[in-house]
């Protein structure tokens, strides 16, 4: 630990920890969790900064999408997004969240996840490399330290919008809402 | 002749009740509970009493009540119990046919008991045991159906055990010319030893059966399950420990303490037996499905620890086997009485697979439950913990470990399956089926709420029922136990209660504190829940099937209730002998004709040959 | 002087405890040649699930976890650490072997209520597991009580530095060896990680824990490794006791201070050597287990106790 960062962890341990504790669901829809292994393992070690995957939603702070969302798979993501405790972040990773990417017309992929879950940060690239990820960590760190990375309130706040673009897809959905 | 008057208070109660209930239908219940009642009261007043009075001469036998502090407890907790599980039967019984004869039959049966133990002479002990089992027996097979093979299994079982005591008593009669206790415990000394022994065996079938102890426990688990629910709670709380009772009587009483442990081999094998009665039924109990017929195989286990302590003889052992006793008689009896609860509000279904997440509909039985089942383990602070720690403590120090193996490893054993039983029904996801339960009524919350603050109230404070069992173990001739009020001193290991207590709370505050002092947390239903990123369906989407699947499988190839299976063989086998010779009676006079032809042929026979006539 | 005892003894073991946590990731960090997380990172954690959100699936959930802690710590003032015993002289052993008992049985009443398959398939497991081990743990207690003649784990203690460490007499060392063969399945390391099997049964029993209740079963679990290694150490390494070294100092300040560090350096012993072997090991599945420890630790365990009744 570096010594001026003392002071931080005094002034405000959540935010600290959250910063360096990030425990990671890796949602592998698609080839991007190829780039999973070798990042939590020897060659880039993850742990070093507090990141390791962690086994269920609730135990986890950060979410990673790590390629295309098909229609199926985004039912099961926008229920893990929502079991998973506040605070929470996400990170869309690889060029098919953001856009659709090489699957830009495919008749049953999202092209935009956004539009559905709040998205906190992109990692843009097909694929990225392992570095990347800790790009992005870093970047995280930095919206964290200054109270930016706010999708879970942007999820509460404008939640009868998210919600109205998932039932657009699915006409209902089986769970009630999350929040009234 | 109070005692005296009390029994026929009693017995014109009882069957005041059964005509009343004839004719005025609400009078009966009110009845039922009243007697029982006032006879707690009797009997709590007849506290310090030590007298015996001569009620009746008959046929040159001089019958006796008597009453000291030995009986005291047992009455006190069978009137305690009778009461309590009159009170659950008033909804329990609601609608069902003919309660009227069923509240006899419990007075019947609780009046039977405190005859028992109030017995001052074996032929009114004999007279009581007798109606104790026939009046069981009409409650057992209440229900019909799949009860009457049950009961049935259970009068056959209890005949046998009243006949060998029977000739027990005649033995004696013939050796010591006297029935009455006060007086054989004199003249007991001037017997051989050898007769000793074999009264010893004659009495131990009987009250063994009673206690159901290996090899003579088969009749308890269908009995136990088959019962209606408060009479369960009586019958595995204080019925089966008129075995107890017994041995208690015979050993220390009758026999006394310089002899009986001084019969060679003979504790060793009832302590054998003890150990075994102890690890096989709590196997065993774990592989059941049925909610009370677990809590069967586990009161047989738990009998297993009393008959432990009781026959090892110290002066801790017999004392952890007197409060072992006690406390089994109250928190197996709140066990039944929960299950009994759960039984009514889900009209009679028992089965643990097709239970769950009742803690939501039914909290008050749960915390019944989670107390009784935390009373069965022996958690500290609640009763169960002070006695099985006696007996413990006193079969390792006394050079037993392996004893002391089988009963710890029951507790592990119990752990398990209560942890079955409270997991099936409580806990886990609620059937869609079962959203419309109610909580239980009032009479069935009463008597759990007052054997749960019992439990807890031993547990914290076991110097006050160890105070009453130390004179009673004065009275069998030991030396006193040093007991305070929150526990045991002694120079090989103390145990202290108010040290666990105070840092129980203390701990418990500050956790709570630490752990209210964090983010307040979001109430969810049982559907939010992580499934894999998919929604919880509402039909049944829990872990309650074979709950312990491996070691189900593993025992299921092994553990049966090997005696049971023989009994039932040996019984199939004599019903098929006498089929076979009752084929002789044709029915046709030609025949007969021809076996007495045949039988004087043989008579000439012998006596041509060996003249024996 | 007793209360102050107490709250040592807490610290100690909290503190202890969550070092065991952060050592444990460290050196398998080092074995996979990873540089690995800093040895505070639980701490990190337990801040973290602190401040989050938690959901709740009813008042057994929150009291079950809470029970659970209680029965960790109560455990802790049970055991002598070095010289320092709050409370040692109130039932010995076997209260231990009880209180032992409401742990697991906290946590299962927690799990159980968030009415989660996974939750209950592992606590199934952990009870089975948990018998098993059972069978061995009680059959080494009970040659050490018939040993020493006595139920306090204290008198344990100060017989073994009067004379010789258990795992160094040649009548106790089959128990000893016997302990150590199910360490890591008492500690719930691989190859015995069956109830928490994070990739099979997502965490088992903690999987609907989130927020404080994470915080507190993270706690918790540092606490039980506490638990079962101070226990070792008590049982077979005598305590605090260092060949008698530090005899002339005992009772001191200093005295108690110097057996507390040997304590500790023993346990951290232990435990390295459990960490290397829950590194090297894959996972069992629980019949395995079962069969491995009812085989082999019983009948050594049941060897040793058979040994010492004999010379008895």
């Amino acid at each position: 630990m570096d010594r001026n960062q003392i002071g931080k962890w005094l002034r405000s341990p959540q935010k600290m920890s959250n910063k360096y504790s990030l425990h990671a669901v890796y949602f592998c829809t698609g080839c991007g969790i190829i780039e999973i292994p070798p990042s939590i393992t020897t060659r880039w070690d993850a742990e070093r900064f507090g990141i390791i995957p962690a086994p269920n939603p609730r135990q986890a702070n950060l979410f990673l999408i790590t390629g295309y969302v098909s229609l199926k798979t985004l039912k099961a993501i926008i229920r893990t997004y929502e079991q998973m405790l506040e605070p929470k972040y996400t990170v869309g990773f690889g060029s098919c969240p953001i856009n659709g990417g090489m699957y830009w017309d495919s008749y049953n992929t999202i092209k935009k996840l956004d539009k559905y879950i709040p998205i906190d940060g992109w990692i843009a690239g097909c694929m990225p490399r392992p570095e990347a990820i800790f790009v992005a960590v870093t970047h995280l760190w930095t919206l964290i330290e200054k109270d930016m990375a706010t999708g879970y309130i942007k999820y509460r706040k404008n939640y009868k919008q998210y919600r109205a673009n998932q039932e657009k897809i699915y006409g209902s959905l089986d769970w009630p809402p999350l929040y009234k | 002749m109070i005692l005296f008057y009390m029994m026929i208070f009693a017995f014109v109660g009882a069957f005041l009740i059964y005509f009343a209930g004839k004719s005025f239908p609400r009078i009966k219940e009110i009845l039922a509970v009243v007697i029982s009642f006032l006879l707690f009261l009797f009997v709590a007043l007849l506290y310090g009493k030590d007298f015996q009075i001569n009620y009746h001469n008959f046929l040159g036998f001089h019958l006796f009540l008597r009453i000291n502090m030995f009986s005291w407890l047992f009455a006190l907790t069978i009137t305690f119990l009778g009461f309590l599980s009159i009170i659950f039967s008033l909804s329990y019984m609601k609608d069902k046919k003919n309660n009227a004869f069923y509240y006899m039959n419990m007075l019947f049966v609780n009046i039977a008991m405190l005859g028992i133990v109030l017995a001052g002479d074996l032929i009114s002990f004999f007279i009581f045991w007798e109606i104790m089992s026939w009046s069981t027996f009409l409650l057992i097979s209440y229900k019909k159906g799949s009860a009457l093979p049950a009961s049935m299994k259970y009068i056959i079982m209890s005949i046998i055990g009243s006949l060998s005591m029977l000739i027990g008593i005649l033995y004696l009669y013939d050796l010591t010319d006297t029935t009455i206790i006060s007086q054989l415990s004199h003249i007991i000394r001037f017997i051989n030893k050898g007769d000793v022994i074999f009264v010893v065996i004659l009495f131990s079938i009987a009250f063994g059966i009673k206690n159901a102890v290996i090899p003579f426990h088969n009749w308890l688990p269908p009995a136990h399950s088959e019962a209606p629910s408060p009479f369960s709670a009586i019958l595995s709380g204080i019925l089966i420990k008129m075995g107890v009772y017994g041995f208690l009587l015979l050993f220390y009483v009758i026999i006394g303490l310089d002899i009986i442990f001084h019969l060679t081999g003979l504790t060793i094998v009832l302590n054998v037996l003890a150990a075994i009665t102890i690890i096989f039924p709590t196997f065993l109990a774990i592989l059941q499905n049925d909610a009370k017929r677990l809590l069967a195989w586990s009161t047989v286990a738990q009998a297993g620890y009393i008959f432990m302590g009781i026959t090892y003889g110290t002066e801790l052992s017999v004392a952890g086997g007197i409060f072992h006793f006690l406390n089994h008689a109250i928190f197996k009896a709140l066990m039944f009485l929960a299950v009994g609860a759960i039984e009514y509000r889900t009209k009679g279904i028992r089965d643990l697979n097709s239970l769950g997440g009742f803690i939501k509909k039914m909290p008050f039985t749960f915390a019944a439950m989670l107390i009784g089942a935390m009373g069965l383990i022996g958690l500290p602070l609640t009763n169960g913990f002070v006695s099985k720690w006696l007996i413990y403590k006193t079969l390792i120090l006394n050079g037993s470990p392996f004893l002391a193996f089988a009963a710890l490893i029951g507790t592990w054993g119990t752990i398990l399956y209560s942890y079955k039983l409270i997991h099936n029904i409580f806990l886990g996801q609620l059937p869609a089926k079962f959203e419309n339960i109610q909580k239980a009524p009032f009479s069935m919350k009463m008597p759990m709420m007052i054997l749960s603050t019992i439990i807890i109230f031993f547990g914290i404070l076991p110097g006050i029922p160890l105070q009453f069992i130390n004179k009673i173990i004065v009275s069998f001739g030991y030396h006193p136990l040093n007991v305070s009020l929150f526990g045991i001193v002694s120079d090989s290991g103390n145990l202290n209660i108010i040290n666990i207590l105070a840092a129980t709370f203390v701990i418990g505050v500050l956790i709570v504190l630490f752990f209210r002092s964090g983010r307040k947390s979001v109430r969810v239903d049982q559907y939010d829940n992580y499934a894999a990123g998919s929604f919880i369906p509402k039909e049944k989407y829990s872990y309650t099937n074979s709950f312990y699947a491996p070691l189900d499988r593993f025992l299921n190839s092994f553990l049966k209730d090997y005696i049971d299976i023989f009994y039932c063989k040996s019984a199939a086998l004599i019903r098929h002998f006498c089929n076979g010779i009752r084929k002789i009676y044709t029915g046709y006079v030609g025949s007969y004709v021809m076996y007495i032809l045949l039988f004087l042929a043989v008579l000439i026979f012998v006596q041509l040959n060996w003249s024996v006539f | 002087m007793n209360i102050l005892l107490m709250i040592l003894s807490a610290i100690i073991s909290l503190v202890t405890g969550m070092f065991f946590l952060g050592l444990a990731r460290k050196i398998m960090a080092m074995i996979h040649w990873r540089y690995g997380p800093p040895i505070y990172q639980p701490l990190i954690d337990v801040i973290r699930y602190f401040h989050q959100r938690a959901v709740s699936h009813g008042f057994i959930f929150d009291l079950g976890i809470i029970i659970s802690l209680i029965g960790s710590l109560l455990v802790v003032f049970f055991l002598p650490l070095g010289n320092i015993s709050s409370f040692s002289n109130s039932g010995g052993l076997l209260v231990i072997l009880y209180i032992l008992i409401l742990s697991p049985l906290g946590l299962a009443l927690s799990s159980g209520e968030s009415a989660n398959p996974n939750a209950s398939i592992g606590i199934s497991r952990k009870l089975i597991l948990t018998l098993s081990y059972e069978f061995v743990l009680i059959i080494i207690l009970l040659s050490l009580m018939s040993q020493y003649q006595t139920i306090s784990l204290q008198e344990i203690v100060m017989l073994q530095a009067r004379k010789v460490w258990s795992f160094a007499s040649w009548k106790l060392i089959l128990p000893g060896i016997a302990y150590l063969l199910i360490l890591p399945a008492m500690l719930g390391f691989r190859p015995f990680e069956i109830a928490g099997a994070s990739q099979e049964i997502s965490a088992g029993p903690s999987v609907e824990f989130g927020g404080k209740y994470l915080a507190l079963n993270t706690i918790n679990h540092g606490l039980l490794h506490f638990i079962t290694i101070a226990l070792f150490v008590n049982l077979f390494l005598g305590g605090g006791d260092l060949f008698g070294i530090f005899d002339s100092i005992s009772g001191t300040f200093w005295g108690s201070f110097v057996s507390l560090i040997i304590f500790l350096i023993k346990m951290i012993l232990i435990f390295v050597i459990s960490v290397f072997i829950n590194a090297v090991f894959p996972r069992l599945r629980l019949e395995q287990a079962t069969k491995y420890i009812l085989y082999y630790p019983l009948s050594i365990a049941i060897v040793g106790l058979i040994i010492v009744v004999a010379i008895n």
